[in-house]
């Protein structure tokens, strides 16, 4: 645009006075975002971490080809950055037509998916590249025979499309998936390099952090950074320092599902009030079941209860969580759990 | 679109208060005697159980002559000091503009212990010398507490509405809402409501939520009281049946759904089954009833419907000793309640979340679980940052106004 508003020098400035002043108001304006999307870096070179990732995605910028890829990891480890960055580093400021982001978990059934990428990847990119991106986040969360149809979409659409696959658990992707994709592991950020980035976030939004506030972040989140940034946010937004107080207080405010509360107050024998507990996680706060039996699985091995307790327990979780996935009753099957918590807390109290 | 009925047909008149025509006379014969000079009694005490229309027959009678309302709720006249300043908007008999004041303690009940027996004492002081009309309510004006109370007060019993009364409540509100009601539904509504008027719009809401029409199916688990008795004897025979074919047998003698029948005994499985083995055993026994009733759901195959009963009758009955810690009374499934009140919740959830996810680059239930509640914390906390964040989101007030509401 600068070029040809360069004809007219006046014209320009006059322009460019416009420009900086909407600019500064679309400033104003966006300076109310999620801190998550407003760190988020928008190029390879940005990231700090995972460097060895980052230089085999780099290599693919430079040559300008991409193969399929899965990138595995935890929560909040940058798999989503990471391809955004490689989309935008690869296609530059007008990445989002080359580039379309579908979340498995949403996209009910694979055919809305092959649908959607049959149509994206249909037509040729125009430009250097010559594919398009497909991010397909929670592709663990795919059942077999869907994997099993992506797999074939994948191959039909090589020359025209890449996929890149984001999942928590690599393992819960199919064989003949795997075996056609580049494998990227994603691990948790080194303890300094999350508090660098707390750090920076603090320093750019002026925040008072005390050392005992940015400790209980990085307690809590536990190198998940998404989680650490929406922490942080959070606890500016009540406008006090930030200190371990007032990132307690804010975690347990937003932490509607309890489930150590919960399970506490089933080895303390309350059945009926446990079961409101887990009612109000299922039905006012939309938690999937499966999330559930996920948390009081770590949490039991947290418990105070004697191991032999702790085993029997994960057979009783482990079962439940294959009833779940046959179509039973989320809350009727997890209460039956929360009745065997009781259970065990009873005897636990007899044998001291 | 979203306010609770019984606020948005809350009676404006006190003509229009359901019910209580007695009540209603002894509050407007004493209102009339404050024309000359205050009279004996300076006080109204209404009381009566809840849902009767006290409060709102207090708010009605200010609003008929154009009286402002003073209105101090439990947690302000805990203590006598409290009372003291209260007591100096009472003693001026009118208000700046010339308007007279009507001065409403509601809900004494909620005063307890000895803490506030400070604040009963003042109230009573106040009530001696005010000049401005007082109207007390309480559920029960005979609470040894209020013995001295009493003295200085007109009592007026606020009766349990009528049936019909309620009906034609129900009546009206269906008629304004544009909703097709069948006058059983109505009816059962009404009856469960057992004179609690407040209950019964609310049960109406919830069941209509979503709905032109609301039929007798619509509303028949609420059961009637006959149908009530019907489970309380199928749950009985069930919970304390002596072999397995009495258990199995109950359900065939009676005509009652079996989902919702399932719902009664695991709503109350816990409250009859005290012993926590035994609680355990007949839980599991559920999950294996539940289990069937998903296998039937995924293949279609209805032959499977007799082990979802075994389990859930003879199961239940053989897995506990029968030893119960005295009668406890059979409760009505809540279970069913919340899951049709939070369907609604939970769509507007769900929308939220795919707001969320687009700006987040996160699924919707990603964003349910990681950003939703860390965003509700920061609007309750931050008027600007939940303006901007909602802009930003471009979340409608509706979604904002919910992410507000939900309590922590």
């Amino acid at each position: 645009m600068n070029v040809t508003f360069n004809k007219n020098l006046r014209l320009n400035s006059f322009l460019q006075h416009i420009i900086i002043e909407t600019t500064s108001i679309r400033v104003l304006k966006l300076s109310y975002e999620m801190w998550t999307e407003k760190y988020r870096p928008n190029s390879l070179n940005d990231i700090v971490d995972q460097e060895e990732i980052v230089n085999r995605l780099k290599s693919f910028v430079k040559t300008k080809n991409v193969p399929h890829c899965i990138f595995a990891g935890p929560p909040g480890t940058g798999k989503t950055t990471a391809a955004l960055c490689l989309a935008q580093d690869l296609y530059g400021p007008g990445y989002r037509e080359y580039v379309m982001e579908l979340n498995a978990s949403d996209e009910r059934g694979i055919n809305v998916v092959r649908e959607t990428v049959k149509t994206f990847a249909r037509t040729r990119s125009i430009g250097e590249v010559s594919f398009k991106i497909l991010i397909l986040d929670e592709a663990d969360n795919m059942t077999g025979d869907a994997q099993q149809a992506l797999r074939r979409t994948m191959e039909r659409y090589t020359e025209t499309a890449r996929f890149i696959l984001i999942a928590n658990y690599s393992g819960k992707i199919i064989e003949p998936i795997q075996s056609r994709c580049a494998p990227f592991r994603f691990t948790y950020l080194p303890r300094e390099h999350a508090i660098n980035w707390i750090k920076h976030i603090a320093e750019n939004e002026k925040l008072i952090i005390e050392d005992d506030g940015l400790e209980a972040i990085l307690e809590i989140s536990g190198g998940d950074l998404r989680r650490a940034t929406n922490i942080l946010q959070t606890a500016a937004s009540v406008g006090k320092p930030i200190n371990e107080e007032t990132v307690y207080s804010v975690v347990g405010r937003a932490n509607p599902a309890d489930v150590q509360g919960m399970l506490l107050t089933a080895l303390n024998g309350n059945f009926v009030e446990a079961r409101k507990k887990l009612r109000d996680m299922l039905l006012k706060y939309g938690l999937a079941g499966t999330d559930i039996i996920g948390q009081i699985h770590s949490e039991t091995f947290k418990l105070n209860v004697p191991d032999k307790w702790k085993v029997k327990l994960a057979n009783i979780i482990g079962e439940v969580d294959f009833r779940l996935l046959q179509g039973s009753n989320e809350e009727i099957q997890l209460s039956a759990l929360l009745a065997k918590l009781v259970e065990a807390g009873a005897e636990i109290k007899r044998g001291q | 679109m979203n306010i609770p009925w019984t606020l948005k047909y809350k009676p404006k008149t006190l003509d229009e208060v359901v019910g209580n025509k007695e009540a209603k006379n002894i509050i407007l014969k004493w209102i009339r005697e404050w024309d000359n000079k205050p009279p004996k009694k300076r006080a109204l005490f209404l009381y009566g159980p809840p849902g009767t229309g006290k409060t709102v027959a207090a708010e009605a009678l200010a609003n008929d002559l154009d009286m402002e309302l003073v209105q101090s709720n439990a947690s302000n006249y805990r203590t006598a000091e409290a009372i003291q300043k209260f007591a100096g908007i009472a003693s001026q008999y009118t208000t700046l503009f010339g308007k007279k004041r009507l001065i409403l303690f509601d809900e004494l009940d909620g005063i307890a212990g000895t803490a506030d027996r400070g604040g009963l004492r003042e109230i009573t002081e106040v009530i001696k010398i005010t000049n401005s009309p007082i109207v007390l309510t309480a559920n029960n004006a005979y609470d040894p507490r209020f013995s001295t109370l009493r003295d200085h007060c007109q009592l007026v019993e606020f009766k349990k509405p009528k049936r019909t009364e309620i009906e034609a409540l129900l009546k009206k509100i269906c008629s304004d809402e544009g909703l097709e009601a069948e006058v059983e539904a109505l009816n059962i509504i009404a009856e469960r409501s057992s004179g609690d008027l407040r209950s019964a719009v609310n049960d109406l809401q919830a069941l209509s939520q979503g709905r032109k029409q609301l039929t007798f199916e619509d509303v028949s688990w609420l059961s009637t009281r006959d149908r009530k008795d019907a489970i309380f004897k199928v749950l009985s025979d069930i919970f304390y049946a002596r072999n397995i074919l009495d258990a199995r047998r109950a359900v065939d003698a009676a005509d009652v759904d079996l989902d919702m029948l399932f719902e009664w005994i695991y709503e109350n499985a816990p409250y009859q089954i005290k012993n926590p083995e035994e609680l355990s055993a007949v839980m599991e026994m559920l999950a294996v009833a539940d289990l069937y009733r998903g296998r039937i759901g995924s293949t279609q195959n209805w032959e499977l419907i007799r082990y979802f009963l075994d389990f859930m009758t003879a199961g239940v009955a053989v897995s506990w000793s029968h030893k119960s810690s005295g009668w406890v009374p059979f409760k009505f499934p809540t279970r069913i309640m919340s899951m049709s009140q939070s369907r609604a919740e939970r769509e507007k959830l769900a929308a939220i979340g795919l707001k969320i996810g687009k700006r987040c680059h996160m699924s919707v239930g990603q964003a349910i679980k990681e950003v939703v509640p860390y965003l509700r914390v920061i609007f309750q906390a931050n008027e600007d940052w939940k303006n901007g964040l909602s802009r930003w989101f471009d979340l409608d007030e509706d979604m904002v106004n919910y992410l507000l509401t939900i309590k922590n």
